[in-house]
C-alpha cells in the first residue's frame, strides 16, 4: 500500500489516498461487460414486447405456434373464443349462473350435426331453452354473424372438442352454406324455431 | 475543554496530515447544525420506535391470526406496509438527510447558513409521514409497495426534501475551492436522485397513473432505486466519512471510490424487475444483467473498507459508533452479494415468491442503513448539541440488541426462505404445506423484531433525553440572563 499523497487540497477535512489505479479492475469490467452482452443478447428478445420469459427471442417462440392443420384451427378457435364466447360462457366453457349456460357437455354443442348450433351465433337466440336438462330464459345477440367463416367455424369446432366435447368439426365450407341459407332472415331465433331445423 | 474537543481529542484527528490538524472550524461547524439535527434525528428516532412496533405485531400476526383481527387497521395488509414506510420514511430518510447536512458542513468547513429552512422542513417532512402512516391506517394506502403513502403525505414529503436538500447543496456549494471528498459524490448524487425518482413514480403510478404492467414496472424501478440505490448512496457517503476518521488511514484509494461511485449509480439504477416478472423477456434480463454486474462495485467497495480499516490503528478503546460503521458496512457488502445472486435465474427460481427477499431487504434497510446511521448519530449528536449522551452505556446495548435482533432477524427469513422455496419447487408437496414451513422460522424472526424494539427503544431514549437536555440548557441560560445582577454601568444610570 503506498502513503498519502500530499496533494490532498489544503482546506480539505479528510484525506484520499491518491494512488494509481490497477489495471486489472478495467479488465474485470470489461470481461463481464462483455459476458452480460452475451447473456442479454440471449435472453432478452432484444426489446421484443411479444417474448416473455421463458422464452428467448421471437424466432424461438415462432417455432412453438402451430403452423397447419387441426393444431392451428384449435389455436385460432380459442384465441376467438377467447376474444368473443368466453367473457360470459367462460374459459373453462362451463358458463356462468345467470349469465350464460354451459357449453360443456350442452346437448346443443354436441349434437351430431351443427346445423342448429350454427344458427345460435349467425342470429342470436331469445326466450326459453333447456340445456343440459336446466331451463334458461335468456337473450343472446348475434355474437357470431361479423365473424369470418373461418373464424366462426374454428371457433364451433373449438367449442364442439374442448373440455370433454367429443363432437364432430365444423369446416368454413359448412358456415358458408349454413350463411347463404340464411336467406333475408335476420331475427334471433327461438328455441322451437331451432329444434324445427335439422340437426 | 469543551465536549468537542473532548470527542475529537479521542481520536486524535490522525486521519489528517498534521498541517491540516487545525480544527478550530468544528465547534462552529457543528453548532450551525444543532437544531435541524436535533428536529431530523429526533423525530427519526420517534419514528424507528414506530415501526419497530408496527413490525412485531405484524410478525405476530402470524402466530397469533385472530388477536388484532377484528379491527381492519389491525390486520398485517395494514400493519406491515405501515411498519415499512416507518422504517424507511420515518427513519432512514431523515436520518440520512440529517448525516448528510453536517457531513457537508464538516467537509466544507462551513456552517450551515438560514438554519430556520430545514427545521421548518424536517417539521413537514415527519408531519408528511404522520398524514402517511394515518392514510395507510385508515385505508387510504395507494397498494403499491414502498408507495403507500396517499397522494398528501406524498407531497409534503416530496417539498420537505427538495427544501432539506436545497440546503444541503448551498452549504455544499459554498465550501472552499478544492475541499472536494469522496463522499461528496454520493451524497450530492441522493440529494438528487429522491426528487427524481419520488415524483416520477408518484406522477405516474398514484397521480396520472399509466395503463397496466408498465406500473408494475414503474414500481419495481422505484422502489429499487430507493431501498438499494438511495440507501447505498447515502450510506456509503457516511460510512466513507467516518472509517477513514475512525481508523486514521486515509480513505483507501481516491480511484476505487470513483469507481465504484460510477459503476453502483450506473448498475444500481437500471436494476428492480425481478428474475421471473410477468413482463416482456427484455426487462427481467437487463435487470438481472445490471445485478450481476453490481459484483464489479461490490468488489471495489469491499476493498475500500478493508485497506482502509483492517490492520489500521483506530480510535483509543472500543468505539461503538466505529463497531456499528463497520458491522453496517459488511452488511452493505453482504446484502449487495444476496441482490447478485438473486438475479441468477437458478438461485431466483428457488427464493421467488419466498421470505427471502425480505430478508434482503431488511439487510439492507437495517442491518447496513440503519445501524451506520445509528453509528453515525451517536457520534454526530454529542458534538453538534455540545452535550454527552445521558445513558452512554446504554448505546453498548443499544449496539449489542440492533446487531443480534438484525442477525436473528434476517438469517431466520433467509433460511426459511431457502425451505419454503425448495417445498414450493417439489410438485408433490401442497401450497399450504410449503407455507406453513415458515411458521418455525417466523417465530425465530419473532424474537430477533423483539431486539429490535428494544434497540429502537434505547436509541430513542438517548436521543429524547439529549433533546430535553436541550431544551433545559435553554431555560437555564434564559433564566441565567435575567436573574443575572446588572452590570455596574448599567446600575450607575
Amino acid at each position: 500500500m503506498s502513503e498519502p499523497a500530499p496533494s490532498t487540497p489544503a482546506g480539505a477535512e479528510l484525506v484520499s489516498d491518491r494512488s494509481q489505479s490497477p489495471m486489472w479492475i478495467f479488465v474485470l469490467t470489461l470481461t463481464l461487460l462483455y459476458l452480460g452482452a452475451v447473456y442479454f443478447d440471449r435472453h432478452s428478445g432484444w426489446f421484443d414486447k411479444d417474448v416473455y420469459s421463458p422464452y428467448a427471442n421471437a424466432a424461438m417462440l415462432e417455432s412453438y405456434q402451430p403452423k397447419s392443420g387441426a393444431a392451428m384451427a384449435a389455436a385460432q378457435g380459442r384465441r376467438v373464443y377467447e376474444q368473443v364466447c368466453g367473457l360470459c360462457h367462460g374459459a373453462d366453457g362451463l358458463g356462468k349462473p345467470g349469465q350464460a349456460p354451459a357449453l360443456a357437455g350442452s346437448e346443443w354443442v354436441i349434437a351430431a350435426g351443427h346445423n342448429r348450433l350454427a344458427h345460435i351465433p349467425l342470429l342470436g337466440i331469445n326466450g326459453q331453452i333447456s340445456v343440459a336438462g336446466k331451463g334458461w330464459n335468456l337473450g343472446m345477440a348475434a355474437m357470431g354473424a361479423s365473424l369470418s367463416d373461418s373464424d366462426l367455424a374454428a371457433v364451433l369446432t373449438y367449442i364442439r372438442t374442448s373440455w370433454g366435447n367429443q363432437a364432430g368439426e365444423v369446416t368454413a365450407d359448412d358456415i358458408k352454406n349454413i350463411r347463404a341459407g340464411l336467406g333475408g332472415h335476420l331475427q334471433p331465433m327461438s328455441s322451437d324455431q331451432l329444434l324445427a331445423m335439422p340437426e | 475543554m469543551t465536549v468537542n474537543d473532548k470527542l475529537d481529542n479521542k481520536f486524535g484527528g490522525a486521519s489528517v496530515p498534521a498541517s491540516q490538524l487545525d480544527s478550530s472550524f468544528a465547534p462552529p461547524v457543528d453548532a450551525s447544525c444543532r437544531v435541524p439535527l436535533l428536529v431530523l434525528f429526533g423525530g427519526a428516532a420517534l419514528w424507528l420506535v414506530v415501526s419497530s412496533l408496527l413490525a412485531l405485531a405484524a410478525s405476530l400476526t402470524f402466530h397469533m391470526p385472530d388477536k388484532f383481527g377484528d379491527c381492519s387497521w389491525g390486520t398485517y395488509g395494514h400493519l406491515q406496509p405501515a411498519a415499512d414506510d416507518a422504517l424507511l420514511y420515518g427513519f432512514c430518510i431523515p436520518a440520512g438527510l440529517g448525516v448528510a447536512l453536517w457531513i457537508f458542513a464538516r467537509l466544507g468547513r462551513t456552517p450551515l447558513r438560514g438554519a430556520l429552512v430545514p427545521v421548518v422542513a424536517a417539521h413537514l417532512w415527519h408531519l408528511g409521514v404522520l398524514v402517511g402512516l394515518v392514510g395507510i391506517f385508515v385505508g387510504d394506502s395507494t397498494g403499491f409497495a414502498w408507495l403507500e403513502f396517499p397522494r398528501g403525505g406524498s407531497a409534503l414529503l416530496f417539498f420537505a426534501y427538495l427544501l432539506i436538500g436545497l440546503w444541503a447543496l448551498m452549504n455544499f456549494s459554498g465550501r472552499p475551492a478544492g475541499a472536494m471528498f469522496p463522499s461528496h459524490w454520493f451524497l450530492v448524487a441522493a440529494l438528487f436522485l429522491f426528487p427524481w425518482i419520488y415524483s416520477t413514480a408518484n406522477i405516474l403510478i398514484v397521480g396520472w397513473p399509466v395503463r397496466g404492467v408498465v406500473q408494475a414496472v414503474i414500481a419495481w424501478w422505484f422502489g429499487n432505486n430507493l431501498i438499494f440505490l438511495w440507501t447505498s448512496l447515502v450510506g456509503l457517503g457516511a460510512a466513507f466519512y467516518f472509517l477513514p476518521k475512525f481508523s486514521g488511514r486515509p480513505l483507501q484509494t481516491y480511484f476505487y471510490a470513483l469507481f465504484a461511485f460510477w459503476t453502483l449509480f450506473f448498475f444500481g439504477s437500471l436494476r428492480g424487475v425481478p428474475s421471473g416478472a410477468p413482463v416482456p423477456a427484455w426487462l427481467p434480463t437487463l435487470g438481472n444483467l445490471n445485478s450481476m454486474l453490481l459484483i464489479v462495485p461490490v468488489i471495489v467497495i469491499a476493498i475500500i473498507g478493508w485497506k482502509t480499516v483492517v490492520g489500521a490503528a483506530g480510535p483509543e478503546g472500543k468505539d461503538s459508533s466505529y463497531s456499528m460503521i463497520r458491522f453496517g458496512f459488511v452488511a452493505f457488502v453482504l446484502s449487495a452479494l444476496l441482490q447478485v445472486a438473486m438475479s441468477c435465474p437458478q438461485f431466483a427460481r428457488l427464493t421467488q415468491f419466498t421470505w427471502f427477499g425480505v430478508a434482503q431487504t431488511q439487510l439492507q434497510l437495517y442491518g447496513f442503513f440503519a445501524i451506520t446511521m445509528f453509528g453515525a448519530i451517536h457520534y454526530i449528536l454529542p458534538r453538534a448539541v455540545g452535550i454527552e449522551f445521558a445513558f452512554p452505556k446504554l448505546i453498548r446495548v443499544q449496539q449489542g440488541c440492533a446487531m443480534l435482533g438484525l442477525i436473528i432477524l434476517v438469517a431466520s427469513l433467509a433460511a426459511g426462505g431457502v425451505a419454503q422455496g425448495l417445498k414450493l419447487n417439489d410438485p408433490n408437496v401442497a401450497f399450504a404445506d410449503s407455507s406453513k414451513a415458515m411458521l418455525m422460522f417466523l417465530r425465530a424472526s419473532t424474537t430477533g423484531l423483539l431486539l429490535l424494539l428494544l434497540a429502537s427503544l434505547l436509541f430513542a431514549l438517548n436521543i429524547f433525553a439529549m433533546i430535553m437536555a436541550w431544551h433545559w440548557s435553554l431555560v437555564r441560560a434564559v433564566f441565567a440572563a435575567v436573574v443575572a445582577p446588572l452590570p455596574k454601568t448599567e446600575v450607575k444610570a
